[in-house]
């Protein structure tokens, strides 16, 4: 467990080397409340949507930044400095290395949530019942733990397609689709709905709005388990993934070149 | 005589912070205070080890950077205030593969620098399908320059240093990385070019390119200009010498220090080749270091031993050595 | 007319450069593609669902908004890390003259993804091209374009001049999007927005493009008040572009080392 913890610490300040102050504030902070304020101001417009639907959802949906890239960043840098080869040489259990990589993205992830949300609810006043608090606090770690699941496995993808950063980009566009997240999802068409339950942060967001709407945490519960089976999962795949590309570079000796 | 370049005093610091959480403020003087005097049509050379300044005072001449002190005229015309018109004199060529669209042909990168020069729309074609003929790219024109080696980038360079017909062409480190074929067409080309009656600011590392090729060479290290002359009279400077090399293994540097000091001995230095390493020793003519030299290397295993006269490389080193060791003063 | 030539041709070798880096056009074309059908399902989901064309012209000029703020944005440091800025620093041009047809190239490359929501829109969710002003869209594109890479020269010029600009990159492209009514006019915005957006170029660029496709009002005021406000960017940037070049030579930061 130490090793987990440890382990994801260091590398995260060694591998998010992007995240100065000023870009951290510019685009992991300012970057998703302007996103928040964009949707919340279209939604209004448009009238799609109230405040409360574009607030809270677009909340869950700001921890995305950081964390599909950080899970991106974990696995894909590790190749790029040339430190990949070092990592799975050393005889801890690699996935449980790989996955405490996540854990640092999604506490930021958590962190960045929690601002927007805070910030969002300020700025277009939404007042949230205080007894939601813990519940929605839950509900933003799960919700941005499973997005640096997602990300891992964007990231073991990237140990095998060079253009991994392509992928992030566009996953990250459509999970502001797909997700529900500012298309109500009824006004979606089927198959996005169902390509968006197998997203992360489409069942956080769901969870979120039952709390906010005063709901209690076992009313949102079902969702929340949802959502924790989204992350597992990917978080396995992730690790499958892993094994594979792992096995095959050691056969065609390609660790640091493929 | 009509200059091509004259500088006066001229001087450049670096400012850099170094440090994040705690900036330290650092000064670099890369240059501090060269005098140059460059008569057109000549080919001046300037040599100098890695950060003597050679690259900082090419930038100050052709307007990329501004003097912290002095001034400088190129064509006559002051390189800080009328930029406009040293740069319609001027070309410049770096070594390296930078520098270059890269995602675009040979001629997409020509035709727009011909257009940013100036080049007259009827002139373009007819002036490009020259330069690819001198520096040989015809033919390879509308491939992409990613594809090219380096010394095809480097030709391309050259070709677009050429566009608009300078006056007066800055050449830094023009060989750097090309191969040794390419390398001497290179050199005709630059010899060709000065037979035209174009000035040529050279820096090379390569002492054979800047004898082959310079009317003057000028030593910079630390800086400042340490020797300046014809090849004939920058090896006065190692004049009154001997050259012994000898190959070694394993040579230790406080042996080479031990060397050094030797009576007689003006200068020593070891180069690592392949898997031993040679050993210079420059001393008096009239000294015969040769005994003390290998009783001071008693113990290491020894190849060759030969005793020659200087070249402009030891003349060369001689100099440079002389501004890295104040003790080992040059005798000129 | 010279002067027209080599804008022109710097313009033409730069939109080159750029749309031959795969990376780059795919990001650029796949992202605004989400983007328009999400603007798709929003309009159909809200009370303005006969606007879709609407929708794919919009999230078409968000896309620009994006590639002029990024290219523009990072131009100077994109040369600087190819090597090109200090051959291009070289030439007896003012500077200005050597960035703008970069900044114009990223609003040029930019309209790949305006063609690409609209044949987005009209394959996949059959939305009709009936344009209400077709000439006047077939002018005012081009002239919006032309207004925000002279906006972009301004973003170039003080973009170096900011320390992390990136920073500051990512976080506006959203409030542009937002203040400048790119998808749709906001009219419930606080109204100290009000004119932040009527000082932008892109509010202008995006109203008279919008106007050519509704026909709701004339094109041609808008299209000249961009222009006029892009030209003013236009002129302040060269200016700044011209304080930016002395103080690199004096920093000596216009080569990477």
């Amino acid at each position: 467990m130490r090793l987990l913890v440890v382990g994801g610490v260091i590398a995260y300040r060694a591998l998010f080397n992007w995240a100065r102050p000023s870009m951290f504030v510019g685009t992991l902070l300012i970057g998703p409340l302007f996103q928040l304020l964009f949707f919340a101001y279209l939604g209004r417009q448009l009238g799609v949507a109230d405040d409360t639907f574009y607030i809270v959802g677009n909340a869950v949906l700001s921890a995305t930044l950081a964390c599909v890239f950080g899970g991106t960043i974990a696995v894909s840098n590790e190749r790029r400095w040339g430190t990949l080869g070092h990592v799975l040489l050393s005889p801890r259990p690699r996935t449980l290395i790989f996955l405490g990589r996540a854990i640092p993205y999604a506490g930021n992830g958590l962190l960045i949530a929690v601002f927007t949300l805070t910030a969002g609810s300020l700025l277009l006043g939404l007042r949230i019942p205080a007894s939601a608090l813990p519940g929605l606090v839950l509900t933003l770690a799960v919700g941005s733990l499973s997005c640096a699941c997602f990300g891992l496995t964007l990231g073991a993808l990237g140990l095998r397609f060079r253009d991994v950063w392509l992928i992030s980009n566009v996953s990250l566009a459509l999970m502001m689709l797909l997700t529900g997240v500012n298309v109500p999802a009824a006004h979606l068409p089927e198959w996005m709905r169902v390509v968006g339950g197998g997203l992360p942060i489409t069942h956080a967001a769901e969870a979120a709005r039952r709390l906010v709407a005063g709901d209690s945490l076992a009313a949102a519960g079902p969702a929340l388990v949802r959502e924790v089976t989204v992350g597992v999962a990917y978080a396995v795949v992730a690790a499958v993934l892993l094994k594979i590309f792992e096995a095959e570079s050691r056969r065609r000796a390609s660790l640091d070149t493929l | 005589m009509a200059l091509a370049i004259e500088a006066r005093a001229l001087r450049r610091t670096y400012r850099t912070r170094t440090g994040w959480l705690n900036p330290r403020r650092v000064e670099i003087d890369a240059v501090r205070g060269v005098d140059l005097d460059v008569r057109r049509g000549e080919l001046f050379g300037l040599l100098g080890p890695n950060g003597a300044g050679k690259t900082t005072t090419i930038k100050l001449l052709n307007t990329l950077l501004i003097p912290t002190a002095g001034s400088a005229r190129v064509c006559g015309f002051d390189v800080v205030t009328q930029t406009r018109e040293v740069r319609r004199r001027i070309g410049y060529v770096f070594g390296g593969d930078r520098g270059l669209y890269d995602r675009l042909s040979a001629l997409d990168n020509l035709r727009y620098f011909a257009e940013l020069y100036g080049v007259p729309a009827a002139a373009q074609k007819r002036r490009i399908g020259e330069l690819l003929e001198l520096v040989g790219l015809t033919g390879r024109e509308r491939d992409r320059v990613e594809g090219y080696s380096r010394g095809m980038r480097q030709r391309l360079h050259i070709a677009r240093g050429l566009l608009h017909e300078p006056e007066v062409l800055f050449l830094d480190e023009p060989s750097i990385g090309v191969d040794p074929v390419a390398a001497r067409e290179l050199r005709s080309t630059v010899a060709g070019l000065a037979a035209t009656g174009t000035t040529v600011l050279l820096t090379t590392h390569y002492m054979a390119e800047a004898e082959e090729l310079c009317d003057r060479i000028a030593v910079i290290a630390g800086g400042e200009i340490q020797a300046l002359g014809t090849a004939d009279e920058l090896k006065h400077y190692a004049q009154g010498r001997r050259v012994l090399e000898v190959e070694a293994f394993g040579v230790t540097d406080a042996q080479v220090q031990g060397i050094a000091a030797l009576p007689g001995v003006r200068a020593a230095g070891v180069e690592v080749i392949g898997a031993g390493q040679v050993l210079t020793v420059a001393s008096e003519a009239a000294v015969d270091v040769q005994s003390d030299v290998l009783r001071a290397l008693d113990g290491v295993r020894l190849g060759r031993v030969t005793a020659r006269q200087p070249t402009l490389e030891d003349a060369y080193v001689a100099i440079v050595n002389g501004v890295d060791r104040p003790s080992v003063a040059v005798a000129a | 007319m010279r002067l027209v030539r080599l804008v022109a041709r710097g313009t033409l070798l730069h939109v080159k450069q750029m749309s031959r880096s795969q990376f780059e056009i795919a990001t650029a074309l796949f992202v605004p593609l989400v983007q328009a059908t999400l603007a798709v399902y929003l309009f159909r989901a809200g009370s303005e669902p006969h606007r879709m064309l609407e929708a794919a012209v919009g999230a078409g000029m968000m896309a620009v908004w994006t590639s002029v703020l990024f290219g523009s944005g990072g131009a100077i440091q994109m040369q600087r890390w190819q090597g090109t800025l200090e051959m291009l620093m070289l030439s007896p041009r003012p500077p200005a003259l050597l960035i703008f047809p970069i900044t114009l190239a990223t609003a040029v490359t930019g309209t790949y993804a305006m063609v690409a929501t609209l044949l987005w829109g009209g394959l996949v969710y059959r939305i009709p091209l009936d344009i209400a002003h077709p000439l006047a869209f077939v002018v005012s594109v081009p002239a919006a374009i032309l207004g925000l890479g002279m906006f972009g020269l301004l973003l170039a010029s003080t973009f170096v001049l900011v320390p992390n600009a990136n920073a500051v990159n990512n976080a506006l492209e959203y409030p542009v999007w937002l203040v400048s009514g790119m998808l749709v006019p906001i009219t419930v915005l606080p109204g100290w927005t009000g004119p932040i957006g009527a000082a932008l170029p892109t509010t202008w660029a995006a109203r008279a493009v919008r106007e050519s496709v509704t026909g709701a009002g004339p094109v041609w005021p808008s299209l000249g008040i961009c222009l006029a406000i892009s030209a003013a960017c236009l002129v302040a940037g060269a200016a700044v572009m011209s304080y930016v070049e002395r103080r690199a030579r004096a920093n000596a930061t216009l080569a990477l080392a």
